[in-house]
């Protein structure tokens, strides 16, 4: 079920089975040297990496950059994918190593103002601004399971792939992760009471 | 043995209930210990706090995938088509580079005529040796050297020294950073 929803938003329209063809061409023509099927690639994928990037950072800016840094990433690593294989779990483990790799060498860890700096604009185009505060509050360990299995639509078995951790191992940590949002949007609710 | 509070719905305490609720709500508890997840039902069915984080445990899923993505700036598509596009540009120009030593080369290939005269002048270049030779022992007067060789040997000095000029610049090309390439 994941898998093919995972495959769907790199579709326009179509059904998903004719989606993933037509992203696994554009990666094959892309992988020989076709800027175009890599740009059509990129269109289709940005929004969901800019949203990945940004749900993950919560600064503009930053997930601009980050989702550039993870295009550039794929486009240098096209000629090591296995066209035999899915293309999405590949690319959100690659779009995942890039994002911790980003994490941990560019960002530091923004204060409670910052976060609420940045959430200022974003609470404007979220329409659930308080899971999205709350899902800002929780530790990236727990944040990117979060985001790749509900936001990037990956199954449990990819999750755990691209984390390179088992799959009780993402199990555990999906259960931990919604204990505390859901904990974080009762103290929310409460204190907006 | 885990003390079961008598009083608590379900025999559950709440603590311990909350800590079930994700296991419960994904099935994951029915299938490993149907014993707890029955309890869990009958905590849930009285204890209306639990029921509330219940209720807000099998909402969360649907809210995440429901979180829309934010619209990308209009800019990033081009930026990351630029940040990859310099390296086929510069390999191109790299290329460039060897104009000079390709146009010495053709002029040397034109003088020498092929196979043939790179033999005659193979073998001239033996005798004037000999020449020279006998010149440095005192033994014969100075070589006269054809103007067209003087040539040929400029050609050839001018070819090593740029072949080696361009080599030395190529060595140092590596792929450049991405942050060399934004700041370019």
């Amino acid at each position: 079920m994941h898998a093919q929803a995972a495959a769907g938003p790199l579709a326009m329209s179509g059904p998903p089975d004719v989606a993933v063809i037509k992203a696994g061409q554009l990666v094959r023509q892309a992988t020989g040297g076709d800027l175009e099927a890599f740009e059509e690639l990129v269109r289709r994928l940005q929004r969901q990496v800019y949203g990945f990037a940004f749900q993950h950072l919560r600064d503009f800016a930053e997930a601009q950059d980050l989702t550039q840094e993870i295009f550039v990433k794929l486009y240098r690593n096209l000629a090591r994918f296995d066209s035999s294989r899915p293309f999405e779990p590949w690319f959100w483990k690659l779009a995942t190593n890039t994002t911790i790799n980003y994490r941990r060498k560019r960002v530091p860890a923004p204060t409670d103002q910052e976060l609420d700096q940045a959430a200022e604009p974003a609470g404007k185009s979220q329409h659930d601004p308080t899971l999205v505060d709350a899902l800002a509050q929780l530790d990236p360990a727990y944040r990117l399971p979060i985001l790749l299995h509900y936001y990037a639509d990956l199954s449990l078995e990819q999750v755990a792939a691209s984390l390179g951790v088992t799959l009780p191992a993402v199990k555990s940590r999906l259960h931990r992760a919604r204990a505390i949002l859901r904990n974080s949007l009762a103290e929310l609710d409460e204190s907006s009471r | 043995m885990t003390k079961v509070p008598a009083d608590q719905p379900g025999g559950l305490a709440c603590v311990r209930a909350r800590v079930l609720i994700e296991s419960y709500v994904d099935g994951d508890l029915a299938a490993t210990d149907p014993d707890l997840a029955s309890r869990m039902k009958l905590h849930l069915a009285g204890c209306e706090d639990c029921r509330r984080q219940h209720e807000q445990a099998v909402s969360l899923p649907f809210r995440l995938k429901a979180l829309r993505a934010p619209v990308p700036p209009a800019s990033l598509l081009g930026n990351v088509m630029n940040a990859v596009r310099p390296a086929r540009v510069e390999s191109r120009r790299a290329w460039t580079l060897l104009i000079p030593e390709a146009a010495l080369v053709a002029f040397i290939v034109w003088y020498l005529s092929g196979l043939e005269g790179l033999a005659s002048v193979a073998s001239g270049t033996v005798s004037d040796l000999q020449v020279l030779l006998n010149w440095g022992v005192g033994a014969a007067q100075p070589p006269s050297i054809p103007v067209a060789d003087v040539f040929l040997l400029a050609a050839l000095i001018a070819l090593a020294i740029t072949a080696a000029y361009h080599l030395s610049i190529l060595s140092r090309m590596g792929a450049p950073s991405l942050r060399e390439r934004r700041r370019a």
